[in-house]
């Protein structure tokens, strides 16, 4: 049996205060299963991002229930809902987010510095996650020597680098183009092959649909919509990596 | 290398000039500090330089008295009621007095006499470079320090002048022996001091007490007090620490230096507050990913408080070299800056001590920072 890795159970969240109030999520319930790579699709202001930093335990939801890796995030601390996070999430962002000034096995490295694994396994480590993104040749490149889709592929590697179970990606393909686009997105399917690992997407890339498991499709802080995809299978038995 | 570590010197170094500007600030507040502190600590040399060189446990002083220069009288046979007292091996008095010296040339300029038993050897001169010490019982012989030729007209050995109308002989020479006052000392014999100075035969400024092992300080110092009066008992530990309060704080002088060390300390700390807190504003994306990635406040902290740091040492090292250069140049001056090893760890405590106090400002910024920004950029 597939464990869940997020669930989300009603789900509110009401951003800013006074006139400028904001009610961004409005009863959203899903949930992320090991071995599934979703996609979160919908409008600008539709409520994406909001649930995708709801769910990766940086907000917490006005009303309803998240549980990530099987803790609720319910009455938790800043610093709790971040060891939470630590525990259980990685994140890929659309603009990277590297560090500049470190090379790609450093800026992966971080991943398991910031959860206190000795240097020399956390090298190890590192260099293990750049060759499944494909990049063991470039260990020692500084973002600045990489392409955009390499630089994606580095920020993949820093998210599951620590066997998060959930990752969550952000437009990950918004800043690519076609080809790295989908390289990013083979990578993805790829890490949502372990079965105790879900991965889901934030995207407006339609491009990418064939990829996932199932689409979520979320408008004015709702799930409208939700369809299962069986084509998967066969794109992933092309790209055959793993 | 730890990768906290390494993050907090790429981030200091991906901005040079920044990081220049942060330096400047830290070595213009430490030199600035050190020459304060190393004028003090050289003053308090200078000032309590003969009080130091003496062959005293106690001193007995007339009530009243600020300073080593500032000389009042008790009576001489004080000496022998100190000498009666239990406990007490020797009572040497000394005199000391400023006189007029009579330039060769012409003209005169004042000189601090100090007078003692050469052969008790109370409080001789030292570090001679020519001459002996037992010359100085030759009649009119006297020590002068040769930073002083100039002003007092003489080439070296064997020049003489007139104090007081009664000629006077260089029979030894000094060095570094200097006078914080800028008046030249002047060592001769006792007797013949007294009379340089104008002292009765009856009379003298202090007396130096030698005490046996096994005597009591306090024990002995009651007794003195009972026994004669007008009179104060010191340690020398006591007398210098009289010394030096009297010169710096009784004149103003260490309210100057204090006061210069406390604006080197306020502007370094604003100048690494501003320049930690705009590198850390630069970088906020990156600690806002630390956070989204997992990292604690800790982490985040230690790299800040590792950038402070890192400046610290960098900003000191510079600094240092700067202060050595001082300490070599101001070396034969009236009044040199003595830099000590404690006082040297104890600016290197300082400078770290400034610059994590500047990091704070940095730290309350990144800990409002919300991970949720790295999904809007």
């Amino acid at each position: 049996m597939t464990k869940l890795v997020i669930e989300a159970i009603e789900v509110a969240k009401v951003l800013g205060s006074g006139a400028a109030q904001v009610r961004a999520l409005k009863g959203v319930s899903l949930s992320l299963k090991g071995g599934e790579l979703a996609l979160l699709m919908g409008p600008s202001g539709s409520g994406k991002t909001t649930l995708l930093s709801v769910l990766g335990c940086m907000l917490t939801p006005t009303t309803g229930t998240v549980r990530v890796g099987g803790r609720s995030t319910e009455g938790a601390t800043l610093e709790e809902l971040t060891k939470l996070r630590r525990d259980n999430v990685g994140f890929i962002f659309q603009s990277y987010h590297l560090f500049p000034t470190l090379n790609a096995t450093d800026n992966v490295r971080l991943a398991l510095d910031v959860r206190d694994e000795p240097t020399k396994e956390a090298v190890a480590r590192s260099k293990e996650a750049l060759a499944k993104v494909g990049l063991s040749h470039k260990t020692g490149a500084y973002p600045r020597e990489l392409s955009s889709g390499e630089q994606q592929r580095v920020a993949i590697a820093r998210a599951i680098v620590a066997n998060a179970s959930a990752i969550l990606a952000d437009e990950p393909t918004a800043a690519l183009d076609g080809e790295n686009g989908r390289a990013i997105m083979m990578i993805l399917s790829t890490i949502a092959k372990d079965r105790s690992r879900g991965v889901l997407v934030v995207t407006h890339d339609a491009r990418i649909e064939p990829f996932a498991d199932r689409v979520i499709y979320l408008e004015d802080g709702r799930i409208v919509r939700e369809e299962q995809k069986i084509v998967l299978t066969s794109i992933r038995s092309q790209t055959g990596s793993g | 290398m730890p990768l906290v570590f390494k993050l907090a010197f790429r981030n200091l170094f991906h901005d040079r000039l920044r990081f220049v500007a942060t330096l400047i600030g830290i070595v213009f507040s430490i030199v600035l500090v050190t020459v304060q502190m190393g004028l003090y600590v050289g003053f308090g040399r200078m000032v309590t330089t003969m009080i130091d060189h003496a062959s005293a446990d106690l001193w007995i002083v007339p009530k009243g008295t600020k300073c080593f220069e500032d000389p009042s009288l008790l009576a001489v046979r004080n000496q022998f009621r100190v000498r009666a007292t239990n406990g007490v091996i020797d009572a040497l008095p000394i005199v000391v007095g400023f006189a007029d010296w009579r330039i060769p040339s012409g003209g005169t300029t004042p000189v601090f006499i100090i007078g003692s038993d050469l052969r008790a050897k109370a409080l001789l001169p030292w570090n001679l470079v020519e001459g002996h010490l037992e010359a100085l019982s030759m009649p009119d012989a006297i020590a002068v320090d040769r930073s002083y030729f100039d002003r007092l007209g003489i080439s070296g050995l064997d020049a003489t002048a007139e104090i007081r109308q009664q000629r006077v002989r260089v029979a030894a020479v000094t060095n570094g022996i200097r006078s914080f006052t800028t008046t030249p000392y002047v060592f001769m014999d006792f007797d013949r001091a007294r009379l340089r100075i104008g002292i009765s035969v009856d009379e003298a400024t202090y007396i130096l007490v030698r005490l046996s092992p096994e005597a009591k300080v306090n024990a002995v110092r009651r007794q003195l007090l009972a026994n004669i009066s007008d009179i104060e008992v010191l340690t020398s530990s006591e007398f210098r620490n009289r010394s030096i309060w009297f010169w710096l704080f009784g004149t103003g002088a260490g309210a100057a230096l204090f006061g210069g060390a406390l604006l080197g300390i306020i502007v370094g700390t604003v100048i690494v507050a501003q320049t930690l807190y705009s590198s850390t504003k630069e970088h906020l994306i990156e600690f806002a990913t630390l956070r989204a990635i997992g990292s604690s406040n800790l982490y985040i902290y230690k790299v800040i408080i590792c950038q402070a740091l890192i400046s610290a040492v960098i900003g000191f090292f510079i600094a240092a070299l700067i202060d050595a250069a001082i300490v070599r140049m101001t070396a034969a001056t009236a009044l040199p800056i003595v830099i000590t090893s404690n006082l040297t760890l104890s600016l290197f405590l300082l400078t770290v001590l400034m610059c994590v106090a500047s990091a704070i400002a940095a730290i309350v910024r990144v800990t409002r920072v919300d991970p949720v920004v790295v999904f809007a950029r």
